[in-house]
């Protein structure tokens, strides 16, 4: 094999497979990217068995040819690099990543031992409007669960139907669901909702993509995998085997008390009285009465804090606990100045919403603590 | 239980009884017996021995592969029977376990009445026959139990200890093999009472350590107590496949084979787990497990759910794999999480279960 490629170019295709590769390490393939040279462009593939990145730029291919590299070693050596022709070459001693004076030799892995994943077919392909899918996976990303508690709770279940799509993730404390219209499809049969589990992963690694892609997102489902194009890049994920909760019973319909605040004012408060909660459980206690809320604090070994906020509220006096962390999860990706919160008593689901939102439906639901 | 694995055997197939019966490998193989019935012990054939050798002994041997968990199953019924009688049960393996009568769930005044009543409940559950040993401690109760077999109950009262060790010659004892005991003979001492009189200095450049172990014995003292089996802190299986294995839905399927084997012990053992646990080593024997956490059960399905989920946590599929395992942790007894996730007052969103 032999090629060059612009440093800038490669430089960028390189990025996106940082968060790509095993990090463990266990099998050491999959730390190595695929390239394969062909015809006058360079084609790269890396994957973690879990989600698989595959993505390609133009090169002038003096051999064409396949091999594999480390991939975060040839990203930093890409890196480091000036900006010209990257040359790559494979002779029998070796592979060589050269640039300008440059020249070095890395240690390669056969091609044979990379993974064979699988191929989107094109037959079941639906678009989607990037701009949607990068909000939908902004606003409930952070509610996966981190660990392996539930494994279903790993990932966020996506839910297209033929008219609207979902986005919905929990921890099991706190639930968001996002959904966005979408225009009429012929390919989706009227009423048929198709769902998935994608790992939390798939969606870090695909908002990456969304924000350094353009255009709409061509979107397939196959047996076990999901494909995500855009921009020429695909992004390939493994499907969560599993059943998600049941997630629309724990949205709640009777939460008789609302309140709007300022979504800028509420973030500061909470995030100044939080500095005195109790450093494990997080809780912020929000005192309700006529006209006001005051978030409040303590800490047996710090101290208290409260913090008073006007609002418009006629309804009787209540007192209910959160997570500091799970309100400000919400407030720091909502996006409108003006956001309610909908409450039946101190014990059952909080419900948070943008007010004024525009083009989408966003839910964020939010068990208390006790008091 | 008298040749305990031989005996499942012969009653599980009439065509057994009355014929040398080994339990163990193939003769071809390196495999070793395991089990021999009454019937082969005549032509001296005995466990450990290597199966080659047993035929060799006896040329009309029938052999018998093992199955291990038939012969869990019966022992958990035996053990059952012990437990109902104390929980003062110390398990030495699958067929053999001291009790401790002193009290007991049938207010026996007597151990040897106990022992009785006991070998009558197993055969009669399970068809089988045990040899008892009862003596006022586990080192004499040890060696009366295989005094007289099979179906044997041999008693060491209190006031027969004496006479008792009198005849016992140094080897009955358990930690004195072959050598040991043919260095105690060359110093002269040939039964057991014989070290009392040794002189300490001789009986210790002779056995070592193990010399006030002996002088104690040689008295009729053992204050071991009778120690109820621990709580078992996890269980599982493993297994080593004698060709790599390739394809996804076939590690699948072993993956839930013995995830539901995980399942089945818990419900034996009334415990739930918290924990499934899985082990995969690849061609090059690199080996990985896959864990997973989460409110205790012992429901088939959802353990071989969450072993599944760990499968796709792994190269299973890719990598051809020479060994899968499959084990539960954290146990509890009771389906309330003892050690819950949330921290202390956050509440939990009502998902149904």
């Amino acid at each position: 094999m032999e090629l060059v490629v612009r440093k800038n170019e490669f430089l960028r295709e390189l990025q996106l497979f940082q968060g790509i590769v095993e990090r463990k390490n266990t099998i050491p393939i999959l730390a190595n990217v695929l390239i394969e040279a062909k015809d006058s462009e360079v084609r790269m593939l890396a994957t973690d068995l879990e989600v698989a990145l595959r993505s390609r730029c133009d090169a002038s291919v003096a051999k064409g040819g396949s091999l594999t590299l480390p991939a975060k070693k040839l990203y930093e050596i890409i890196k480091a690099l000036p900006e010209t022709d990257v040359r790559i070459d494979e002779d029998k001693n070796g592979v060589r990543v050269a640039a300008d004076r440059f020249d070095s030799r890395i240690q390669t892995l056969p091609r044979e031992d990379f993974p064979t994943l699988p191929e989107a077919t094109g037959a079941s392909r639906v678009v989607l409007p990037r701009d949607a899918v990068r909000e939908m996976i902004a606003k409930t990303q952070f509610a996966i669960t981190g660990e392996d508690t539930r494994y279903f709770l790993n990932g966020a279940l996506f839910v297209l139907r033929s008219d609207s799509m979902s986005l919905v993730a929990t921890d099991g404390h706190r639930l968001a669901l996002v959904s966005v219209a979408r225009g009429a499809d012929a390919a989706a049969k009227d009423g048929e909702e198709a769902k998935a589990i994608l790992p939390k992963k798939t969606l870090l690694e695909l908002g990456k993509l969304l924000a350094e892609s353009d255009g709409d997102i061509y979107y397939e489902r196959g047996e076990n995998h999901l494909f995500f194009e855009v921009g020429g890049r695909m992004l390939i994920s493994r499907m969560i085997d599993g059943q998600f909760p049941a997630y629309e019973r724990v949205i709640p319909k009777g939460n008789d008390k609302e309140i709007e605040f300022e979504r800028e004012r509420l973030t500061n408060a909470v995030k100044r009285v939080a500095l005195l909660s109790n450093e494990r459980s997080r809780a912020v206690k929000f005192e309700i009465d006529k006209g006001r809320v005051e978030v409040t604090s303590s800490s047996s070994e710090f101290g208290e804090a409260r913090e008073q906020i006007p609002v418009e509220y006629n309804g009787g006096a209540m007192a209910i606990s959160f997570n500091a962390q799970y309100v400000l999860d919400f407030l720091n990706v909502v996006g409108t100045d003006i956001v309610a919160l909908s409450l039946k008593d101190e014990v059952s689901q909080a419900v948070m919403k943008p007010v004024g939102a525009a083009g989408y439906d966003y839910t964020y639901v939010i068990m208390p603590m006790r008091i | 239980m008298d040749a305990f694995y031989a005996s499942v055997e012969q009653r599980d197939n009439p065509a057994l009884r009355g014929r040398p019966v080994a339990v163990g490998g193939d003769p071809e193989t390196r495999g070793v017996v395991a089990a021999a019935s009454y019937e082969a012990r005549t032509f001296g054939v005995r466990s450990a021995i290597s199966m080659a050798k047993a035929v060799r002994l006896c040329p009309s041997l029938v052999i018998v592969r093992p199955d291990i968990s038939k012969y869990k199953a019966v022992s958990r019924q035996v053990f059952e029977l012990f437990r109902s009688v104390t929980p003062l049960v110390e398990p030495l393996s699958l067929d053999e376990a001291y009790l401790d009568v002193t009290e007991n769930a049938w207010d026996e005044p007597l151990g040897t009445s106990v022992a009785k009543r006991l070998k009558d409940a197993i055969r009669a559950a399970t068809g089988l026959t045990a040899s008892a040993g009862v003596a006022p401690n586990k080192f004499l109760a040890k060696i009366a139990s295989g005094w007289k077999k099979p179906d044997g109950l041999t008693v060491i009262a209190p006031e027969r200890v004496e006479s008792f060790l009198q005849q016992l010659p140094v080897d009955a004892l358990w930690g004195v093999g072959p050598v040991t005991a043919g260095k105690l003979r060359d110093k002269g001492i040939e039964r057991l009472v014989d070290v009392r009189t040794a002189d300490p200095a001789l009986l210790h450049d002779t056995v070592g350590s193990l010399a006030g172990w002996l002088r104690q014995l040689a008295r009729g003292i053992d204050d071991r107590p009778v120690i109820a089996e621990h709580e078992p802190k996890s269980s599982g299986s493993e297994n080593t496949y004698a060709q790599d294995l390739l394809e996804i839905d076939h590690i699948r399927r072993e993956i839930a084979a013995m995830a539901q084997d995980a399942a089945e012990w818990l419900a034996s053992r009334e415990l739930f787990a918290r924990t499934v646990t899985i082990k995969v080593r690849y061609h090059d024997f690199t080996t990985i497990t896959r864990s997973h956490t989460e409110a205790p059960t012992r429901n088939g399905a959802n353990i071989v759910a969450r072993a599944m989920a760990l499968v796709s946590r792994t190269a299973a599929g890719c990598q051809p794999v020479r060994l899968l395992g499959v084990s539960v942790h954290n146990l509890t007894r009771t389906l309330a999480d003892e050690q819950p996730r949330d921290e202390g007052p956050q509440l939990g969103l009502p998902f149904e279960t």
